[in-house]
């Protein structure tokens, strides 16, 4: 099933994340991605990705839509998009080795080391979706702690 | 500026509303308001028995009025109570301002005394939703919870109300309007009515189907001028019902499960649909793939979540039912086009007369066929029937022809029980003039019996008409038909005597036996200027027939 985004522009007020969130679990889909940010209006955009048919995403636009605090919903394709994540990583403690080989596989996709406290250390690394789920694929669970990661944050391309 | 409290404020606002009637118990959290209400002579303060009757109460005279209808509990348990009221308003897009007390505010998510979380409780179910959080605010959100309401496609609000902002003081103005940003489309697009006007002129078998949307919208007088400009039978679902005159010969009935024959054969035979004010419901359409499949689909609603939803639509309209038919209506006529009539007419007339329902029964037991007969003989076109749920209801539905918009009053989408009496009573409020019965289910009807109490003492005499089979009927009649006669919890047994009962609360009260005595005993109900409940003692053993399997076909009915 084809991945979708929904650009949300809503009205910033509490509850507002529950009547989004609600009704995607009401017709049984899942989110996959969600962040939120306040506009400089005040208003507040959250952006969302799931996977679901055509239809079934269509019909969940429309249903935002009807919510009353919902002033807008775009609809992104990812390649007309700009997509960053940032995921922080902690580690293990690890070997000397096992260490030699962490640090060049995070700098390799452009990460940086932030702490270091005995034998483990905090990392960043930030980009498109694809670089992180492939960095915290090689490193794995005998290397990683703890994850944790921004969500996608995406603008169109599209300027006027 | 005068100062006011919280309380003082909300009814302020809700007279600037309009607001002559509230439904509703009082409590620990809404004394402050019902304290404002003890001085108020503007209005009148309807005390139900139960707050599940508020709700319906309110829900009944919205529909029959077209404003919002108003009900109001304390908080926790009063609140709750509220629930599948509100649900049902929600289900039917039925424009009611539910007012709930809550506890104060710093009290609020401490598993407080009467406190329940009611802001998440009402928000699936309502339209819309919200909390008052300052006394300031009180009149802009209370009138934009009726202009939501009231916007596009109707449906509940409902406002959370602590008790520390009824009892808190500010100096406010109340505005006369407040402004709404949602962009709610009403107007066809010009290029959408020119498509519907095309296939509506060239079709050989047209057929229009009216919902609980055209009713809504006030448009019924256009669904008819649609009907023969084009010479097309109208069908309608059960919110639909009263989109035409049933006796005009070119409505053919409700469709659906329990729907006429004639209806869903029609439906299965034509060539253009045009939908307007439905959202094309289960119950209606049956097996989709199956639905309509000769039809090129027009759909008119104003909600556009509905377009596509359930059934695939060649033309879909986002708009308002009565500006989009007027639309439709005016671009026929420019054309100087009319129906073509001819052969299709000839087989609506025909299905029309050899699928008339029967209903000349003499038997006693009596049979609820027999029932409706007499209540269409015995009331006028300006008598409102609502219904209780199960076979009372669909027997109505199939049999009762309602002639006019909101003289008939169900529930539809959620098919609760108790419904009928309390939306009633609401009803009559509503339209004091009118004759309002109320055709109820043994079982139902005692669901929220003690409204006769609510009825006695504030003098609103409706009629209950019991269709008395001392069964939960249909849902014996499912398991008769599916579930090889094993009648599982469905016998009502002997008690209680519902003319005593009656009686006990101050009502009129009597059991008819016999055919004869119905139509007699229902102008005395009528006219004894009290509550009344006339318990009918129907065949137990009757179905209501035609009927297709859930999941089915609609052109292949069970008889
Ligand atoms: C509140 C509620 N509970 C249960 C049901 C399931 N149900 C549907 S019809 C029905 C029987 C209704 O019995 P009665 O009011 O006597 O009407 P009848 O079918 O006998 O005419 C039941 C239990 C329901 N619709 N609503
Ligand atoms: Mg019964």
């Amino acid at each position: 099933m084809p991945t979708h985004i929904f650009s949300v522009l809503c009205e910033n007020e509490p509850g507002m994340m529950m009547r989004i969130c609600r009704s995607f679990m009401r017709r049984q889909v899942n989110i996959d991605s969600i962040t939120v940010g306040i506009e400089p209006s005040g208003l507040a955009r959250i952006i969302l990705m799931f996977n679901s048919d055509e239809r079934t995403a269509e019909f969940l636009r429309q249903v935002l839509l009807r919510l009353t605090q919902v002033i807008d919903v775009e609809k992104l394709e990812e390649k007309t998009s700009i997509v960053r994540e940032i995921a922080l990583l902690k580690t293990k403690q690890l070997s000397e080795e096992e260490r030699g080989r962490v640090l060049e596989e995070i700098e390799k996709v452009g990460g940086r080391v932030l702490q270091v406290a005995g034998k483990a250390l905090i990392a960043e690394i930030y980009g498109d979706h694809e670089r992180i789920e492939k960095l915290i694929h090689t490193l794995g669970s005998g290397v990683l702690k703890e994850v944790a990661r921004s969500g996608q944050v995406i603008i169109s391309k599209t300027m006027e | 500026m005068p100062k006011m409290s919280g309380a003082k404020i909300l009814i302020e606002t809700l007279k600037s509303e309009r607001v002559k009637h509230i439904f509703g118990i009082p409590g620990g959290a809404t004394i402050p308001i019902y304290d404002v209400l003890y001085d108020e002579k503007e209005i009148r303060h309807i005390l139900t028995r139960h707050e599940q009757a508020a709700a319906h109460a309110a829900d009944g005279y919205a529909r029959v009025s077209g404003k919002p209808g108003v009900c109001m509990a304390t908080s926790g348990p009063g609140a709750t109570n509220l629930v599948t009221g509100i649900l049902n308003a929600y289900m039917d897009s039925s424009p009611v301002i539910a007012i709930t007390g809550q506890v104060p505010k710093p009290f609020l998510g401490t598993d407080a005394f009467q406190e329940a979380d009611m802001m998440s409780i009402m928000l699936p179910i309502t339209k819309h939703n919200f909390m008052i959080r300052s006394v300031s605010e009180i009149p802009k959100k209370v009138k934009l919870a009726f202009k939501i309401a009231m916007t596009g496609r109707r449906g509940p609000v409902h406002i959370d109300f602590p008790k520390d902002m009824q009892v808190a003081e500010t100096e406010v103005e109340i505005p006369r309007k407040v402004k709404y940003q949602k962009k709610v489309k009403v107007r066809p697009r010009a290029e959408e009515v020119r498509r519907a006007v095309e296939l509506l002129v060239q079709a050989n078998r047209p057929l229009i189907l009216a919902g609980g949307g055209v009713i809504s919208a006030n448009a019924a007088t256009e669904v008819v001028k649609l009907a023969e400009i084009l010479q097309a039978p109208v069908v309608t679902t059960l919110l639909g019902k009263g989109a035409i005159p049933e006796n005009h010969p070119l409505a053919l009935g409700m469709l659906g499960m329990h729907g006429r024959m004639a209806a869903n054969l029609a439906v299965t035979e034509c060539d253009v649909l045009f939908g307007v004010g439905l959202r094309f419901d289960d119950r209606a359409t049956g097996d989709v793939r199956h639905f309509a499949p000769r039809a090129k689909i027009i759909h008119v609603d104003i909600d556009p979540v509905e377009l596509g939803k359930n059934v695939r639509v060649d033309v879909p309209i986002v708009a308002d039912a009565k500006i989009a038919l007027r639309a439709v209506i005016k671009g026929i006529q420019s054309l100087a086009k009319r129906g073509k009539g001819g052969q299709w007419l000839e087989r609506v007339k025909k299905m029309r007369k050899d699928f008339a329902p029967r209903m000349d029964y003499d038997d006693v037991p009596i049979k609820p066929q027999r029932v409706m007969k007499e209540l269409m003989r015995t009331l006028s076109e300006e008598a409102i029937i609502t219904t209780e749920v199960g076979q009372c209801e669909m027997w109505a539905a199939h049999y009762y022809e309602v002639k006019k918009p909101r003289h008939f009053i169900v529930s539809g989408g959620l098919g609760t029980m108790g419904f009928g009496f309390p939306a009633a009573i609401g009803a009559k409020v509503a339209r004091p003039g009118c004759d309002v019965v109320d055709v109820a289910g043994d079982g139902s009807f005692l669901m929220n019996s003690q409204e006769l109490a609510t009825a006695v003492d504030n003098d609103i005499p409706v009629v209950v008409c019991i269709l008395d089979n001392r069964y939960l009927g249909m849902v014996k009649q499912w398991q008769d038909l599916f579930f090889d006669k094993r009648r599982s919890a469905v016998d009502l047994g002997e008690t209680p005597d519902f003319a005593k009962l009656a009686e006990a609360y101050g009502a009129w009260g009597e059991t008819v036996t016999r055919p004869s005595e119905i139509a007699p005993k229902l102008e005395e109900a009528l006219r004894c200027g009290k509550p009344a409940v006339l318990d009918i003692v129907i065949d137990p053993e009757e179905h209501v027939l035609p009927m297709v399997p859930a999941g089915g076909r609609i052109d292949r009915m069970l008889t």
